[in-house]
């Protein structure tokens, strides 16, 4: 693609049809492949045009009455999709959802809560379902969604610390389970659970925050490990990380915030993870999460402990102590 | 995410199977929905169906393990389907060997789905043969150097199980890996985990002869490629956890944070060696490295030679991260006025 023809503004209105777009089409061959992750999508779509200040965007009812249908009664979780299996990823998407739509009302809380602490492992980490995967990310995962719902006092939050402690490497990094390589993505759950704990002092800021800083590239882009390729999701992984331990002025801001710009479709909308390639919903949302940690003008200030907008979680008491850029005006 | 597979020859869906007439399938459930469409491919919602219908009645069968087999080869991020063999693969005392030997076809196929591997996990508790692991995990990671969860896999089997014999072929193993690529984080990742993360073996006890063996090793490996992220990375974890200061690598570092020179000598130096005639010098990495050694001796002048490092790498060499580079000044400045 000429490089003269990729977009260096951000494209919003095509970006809020794209997502309310994305519930119409009918011709996706892929999608069925993907019921999976579909209150993971909803999250990330609804995410994004909160971001982009369009929160009405969707029809709230009806996306409140499709969570509501994705509830499994036996398990008191949420399952990706309705006749799906419970899962603690959907479970925090089904919460975030309403958190945003403040209508937590609508779903048994005490249970949910039940089944989040259920999945807890003496260890301390915590699995992802009962086929047993554990991974820090579900760690995380568990203690947003109790924080959100106001019962963190109901899990083990030492031995949630001290689990998160031993995924530490050389290098600063934390990786998904004990012994496992440092990775952007995991090093954002470690760090994010650790300030939601208020356990920062688990993490070396400075040798970490220059990991985190190794990992841009000439071209502005993100990696997830060394001598890996850019991709957009590691903007927000990264930023989020070093916002939450004060390093995003280590970043090269602009270039970052040129090379997320140039992965947009500038027809259809949506962002992708390298220029030119397919967009996706999910890269549309960290995409928009991380110009919002960026500062861009216009987009409406991100939570990166919880991947929400922050005057939600400011107005229920849960804000940390992370350092986004100041927002410009253009 | 991988395309959609079409289990070969074309099957008579089970709607069809007077073997299945006895299951009522379970569509499903659908509604209005803003962000998620539903379009199956026909033999994927006959599956699923026939899928739920089984998991509703309970059912323990032969034929379960091959409806679900069906399902994951369509769908192998279906983790229901997943989670349900597993259970009738134990309900039926299933052999084992059989269901591993399906999933090493799985594994070489999928193998950036979760679940195929901790499927694996779960199948290698029950078994408790870890030996024959090792070589499927060399073979995959052959074919994808860098994949994440077959790494983890490696490290979960050997710590797991923690059999001297497992243990004894994994520097060698590393070796191999390196000699490939030996810009491989992955790779240097697992030599720290062996080395240093997993507790001290046999014939390992001595440790200041493992600190020079793997400092060699790292310092021999950086003269074949400088301009190394991991390398320098695993050097300074070495020096880190050992508690080395890094002033005692000065006379390595030092050759690498210049040009090279037009000419160079042929004396072989093991415990220092020299960059290569190609190299492309300077490199940050040795900058930055000589900069802390600078830091870390202390006073006014080292403070002065470390500064004028960090401007060389914010200036000249390492622009991207112009911005912690003058962090690192304002810091060092700070400390020493």
């Amino acid at each position: 693609m000429n490089r003269e023809q990729l977009p260096s503004t951000l494209l919003t209105s095509l970006h809020v049809s794209y997502i309310q777009n994305l519930g119409k089409s009918t011709d996706d061959l892929a999608y069925h492949l993907t019921a999976h992750l579909r209150l993971n999508a909803i999250y990330w779509g609804l995410t994004a045009l909160f971001v982009m200040g369009h929160p009405d965007a969707l029809e709230k009812e009806d996306v409140i009455q499709y969570i509501q249908s994705c509830w499994v009664e036996e398990a008191g979780g949420f399952a990706p999709h309705p006749g799906h299996d419970v899962h603690i990823l959907d479970t925090l998407s089904a919460i975030q959802i309403l958190v945003m739509y403040d209508a937590l009302d609508r779903i048994d809380i005490p249970r949910v809560v039940k089944f989040i602490v259920s999945l807890q492992q003496p260890s301390g980490v915590f699995a992802g379902d009962s086929f047993g995967e554990i991974d820090t990310r579900f760690t995380y995962i568990a203690i947003n969604a109790l924080s959100l719902l106001g019962c963190l006092d109901q899990m083990d939050r030492d031995g949630a610390a001290n689990y998160i402690k031993q995924c530490r490497n050389f290098d600063g990094g934390f990786g998904r389970c004990i012994g496992a390589e440092s990775h952007s993505a995991q090093v954002f759950v470690c760090v994010a659970a650790l300030a939601i704990l208020d356990r920062l002092d688990e993490v070396d800021g400075d040798t970490l925050g220059w990991w985190l800083s190794e990992r841009q590239l000439p071209n502005g882009g993100l990696n997830g490990r060394p001598e890996k390729l850019e991709d957009v999701c590691y903007s927000f992984w990264v930023l989020s990380a070093m916002s939450i331990l004060h390093k995003i002025p280590w970043i090269d801001a602009e270039k970052l915030t040129a090379f997320i710009l140039s992965c947009q479709d500038p027809e259809k909308g949506g962002i992708s993870d390298r220029p030119g390639n397919m967009t996706d919903v999910f890269h549309t949302n960290f995409g928009v999460a991380a110009l919002s940690i960026l500062g861009y003008p216009g987009l409406v200030d991100l939570d990166p402990v919880y991947c929400m907008p922050a005057h939600i979680i400011e107005a229920k008491g849960l804000q940390k102590g992370w350092k986004n850029l100041q927002r410009r005006v253009e | 995410m991988p395309a959609p597979e079409t289990a070969a020859p074309a099957k008579l869906k089970y709607a069809e199977r007077p073997e299945w007439a006895d299951v009522e399938p379970l569509q499903q459930y659908e509604i209005a929905n803003p962000l998620a469409p539903i379009l199956y491919s026909e033999e994927y919602k006959d599956a699923t169906d026939y899928l739920r219908g089984i998991v509703k009645a309970g059912e323990r069968s032969e034929r379960v393990l091959e409806l679900t087999e069906h399902v994951i080869r369509l769908n192998p991020a279906h983790y229901s389907a997943w989670q349900y063999r597993y259970e009738t693969l134990v309900a039926l005392s299933a052999p084992l060997d059989v269901e591993l030997k399906l999933m090493d076809e799985f594994a070489d196929k999928h193998l950036k789905t979760y679940q195929v591997w901790h499927h694996r996990r779960l199948l290698l508790l029950l078994t408790r043969k870890p030996a024959p692991e090792l070589a499927l995990i060399a073979r995959i990671l052959q074919r994808d150097e860098k994949n994440y969860h077959t790494w983890a896999h490696r490290q979960w089997l050997l710590a797991f199980f923690n059999e001297p014999s497992l243990w004894e072929g994994e520097l060698d193993f590393v070796d191999t890996m390196m000699n490939k690529d030996v810009r491989n984080n992955s790779v240097w990742h697992h030599r720290f985990f062996v080395v240093f993360q997993s507790g001290v073996r046999e014939g390992e006890e001595d440790r200041e002869r493992i600190l020079k063996r793997e400092l060699i090793y790292v310092k021999q490996n950086i003269s074949l490629a400088p301009n190394n992220a991991s390398a320098w990375n695993y050097l300074r974890g070495v020096l880190e956890h050992t508690r080395q200061p890094f002033g005692s690598l000065a006379a390595f570092v030092q050759p690498y944070t210049v040009p090279l020179p037009a000419s160079t000598t042929d004396i072989v130096d093991l415990e220092n060696p020299p960059p290569g005639r190609d190299a492309d010098l300077p490199c940050a990495a040795a900058i930055e490295f000589l900069a802390d050694v600078y830091e870390e001796r202390g006073g006014a002048d080292n403070v002065d030679k470390a500064v004028e490092l960090w401007r060389s790498l914010a200036n000249e060499h390492d622009t991207i991260r112009k911005k912690y580079w003058e962090w690192r000044i304002r810091e060092a400045l700070a400390t020493s006025s």
